[in-house]
């Protein structure tokens, strides 16, 4: 920039420094916060806030609920990366290399969950599971299975997978759209010259698409992975509030319950924490294990 | 060999075309129908099309307040976030320094951690200011809360202006401001719709900070209030004046997809994630 350099710092400013202003408040103050208070046992009144030291974490360690809930975590966590990425890897695939005329059509369906609100998608599948007047039990009837008819959402050992099928079926467009994104980007060549070599669809696939699209996989799989654990509570919430029991408890749900119904803002405070803790060292294993070297093309 | 492998192709694809779509149509068809109907026959279509279910909701479950409510936070959201985000991505593409390099890993980092653990600390802050049970506010926390992502993305977008433009403009003797607004802004027209979609879509449909901040009836979101709807309707057993609810939830999200879908799928592929 050519202006005088006092015109230029104040131009600075003025560009930066509200902006971090209020992302300073915002958002760096409540994230330190969150760490402080978790250190307190804490009502909500400041008159009752007592520091604790370690005590909410030693309480975490001994609490049962919290271990079902990174557990029920990770189970979301895994099936969605496997569900999801299945899915969207094969519809990306499909709708990109196979000269399908209403491509288009699938493109804009199979994205459009995406758009939806979770809490209308939470709702919209509690009713599908609902025992009396759901879609599920009413087609099981219909085909004769019967027996398989139940109240999903409120038995102990359904209620999970029944939570991951909406979560997969909102999540697949968005990721199918990244991937479709990679292989626009693989040149045309390679898939020609590898015809010419009488290469299968199948070795294509695996040989050329795969690798070149392993950095839109490595991101999409990340991804998968931050927001299930921090916003698989959102359907959980919803659809089941971490019910029946504890069996579909997850770590934000239970963090929600502790300190906006029971007030126990301080022990909710270090689950925060544990999220985050729980959240850093899952995306650094998983950047380990899906390292791989950037193929040169 | 050919036709049979496009057929099997299309199985998957129809298959999954089905599942996406008919929830949908189901939860239509449920918005016209009676109880009764919802229960005895949930697979055919309403005996009459009435609008009953939808005045119900809109009037007596405080669904038409909610609407309103949503499109203002989504509106004032929407502009906050772009006011916030275009001179600061401007300025952090065209003026390289280490400051601004730091200043980039902040924002960056901050998207990798879970808003989650600012949840308590935040509506704290805000009862200490009075702003709890405030729109204005809500609308502030969602545009912050999206700044570092619209940053990303427009930094792409004004990295791709040639330099000669704003040289030209500083030769014709125009402020750096006048660069900002009048010649950078309409630049990255493609970008600042892209990104502004993409915001106002997750704003409009947002539940969590919502349901925490807000706490009058009159000042709900539309996410709050199809939770409240949800719980209501199993007391009243008003099962078709919720399927109008999600309707009503659903109805301008698809319009506003249609319009711009184009854009979303273009921004999603030459955007951010290269």
């Amino acid at each position: 920039m050519t202006f005088s350099s006092k015109s230029k710092y104040l131009f600075l400013a003025f560009c930066l420094l509200p902006t971090f202003l209020l992302f300073l408040i915002f958002t760096v103050y409540p994230m330190l916060g969150g760490l402080y208070y978790s250190f307190f046992d804490w009502s909500g009144t400041s008159a009752n806030k007592t520091f604790i030291g370690l005590d909410n974490y030693i309480r975490l360690w001994n609490d049962s609920i919290i271990k079902k809930a990174i557990i029920n975590d990770f189970f979301f966590v895994f099936v969605k990366v496997i569900g999801i990425m299945t899915l969207a890897l094969f519809f990306a695939v499909a709708l990109t290399q196979l000269k399908i005329k209403e491509a288009p059509f699938y493109r804009i369906v199979f994205f459009f969950p995406n758009i939806m609100s979770v809490v209308v998608i939470g709702i919209l599948w509690q009713f599908i599971y609902d025992p009396n007047m759901g879609i599920v039990n009413s087609l099981l009837n219909q085909v004769g299975l019967t027996d398989w008819a139940r109240p999903w959402l409120g038995d102990k050992t359904w209620v999970l997978p029944s939570i991951a099928i909406p979560a997969i079926w909102a999540g697949i467009g968005l990721f199918m759209l990244l991937i479709m994104g990679g292989i626009s980007n693989v040149p045309k060549s390679l898939y020609e010259a590898a015809d010419i070599d009488g290469a299968s669809e199948w070795q294509q696939f695996w040989h050329i698409t795969v690798p070149l699209v392993w950095p839109q996989i490595k991101t999409s799989i990340l991804y998968i992975i931050i927001t299930s654990l921090n916003g698989s509570f959102v359907l959980v919430q919803v659809m089941t509030g971490g019910g029946p029991g504890s069996a579909s408890e997850v770590m934000g749900s239970y963090l929600y319950q502790r300190a906006f119904e029971d007030f126990q803002f301080g022990y909710g405070a270090a689950i925060g924490v544990l999220i985050l803790v729980v959240s850093l060292i899952t995306v650094l294993i998983s950047q380990f294990i899906l390292k791989k070297e950037k193929v040169e093309y | 060999m050919k036709v049979v492998s496009q057929i099997l192709v299309r199985i998957p694809l129809i298959l999954w075309a089905f599942i996406v779509i008919f929830p949908l149509i189901w939860m239509f068809m449920g918005a016209f129908k009676s109880n009764a109907e919802i229960f005895t026959s949930p697979w055919s279509f309403p005996t009459d099309f009435s609008f009953t279910n939808f005045e119900r909701a809109w009037n007596d479950y405080n669904i038409g307040r909610a609407f309103l409510n949503s499109f203002f936070v989504t509106v004032l959201g929407s502009f906050l976030t772009l006011l916030l985000s275009i001179p600061t991505a401007y300025a952090l593409e065209r003026v390289r320094s280490k400051f601004g390099e730091v200043l980039v890993n902040v924002y960056l980092a901050s998207m990798m951690i879970p808003s989650v653990l600012g949840w308590i600390p935040l509506f704290f802050l805000l009862m200490k200011f009075n702003l709890l049970d405030n729109l204005w506010a809500l609308s502030l926390v969602y545009a912050i809360s999206h700044v570092p992502f619209t940053i990303f993305i427009l930094v792409g977008f004004i990295g791709n202006i040639p330099k000669e433009l704003e040289e030209a403009a500083v030769v014709d003797g125009m402020s750096p401001y006048g660069i900002l607004f009048k010649i950078v802004t309409p630049l990255i027209k493609s970008g600042i719709m892209t990104v502004t979609i993409l915001n106002a879509i997750s704003y409009w449909n947002e539940f969590f900070m919502a349901l925490i901040l807000l706490q009058t009836e009159s000042k709900n979101t539309l996410g709050v209030a199809m939770n409240l709807l949800k719980i209501d309707a199993q007391y009243d057993s008003a099962w078709g004046v919720l399927f109008a609810g999600l309707c009503i939830a659903v109805i301008p999200v698809i319009i506003f997809y249609s319009i711009f879908q184009r854009h979303i799928v273009k921004g999603m592929t030459e955007g951010a994630i290269k």
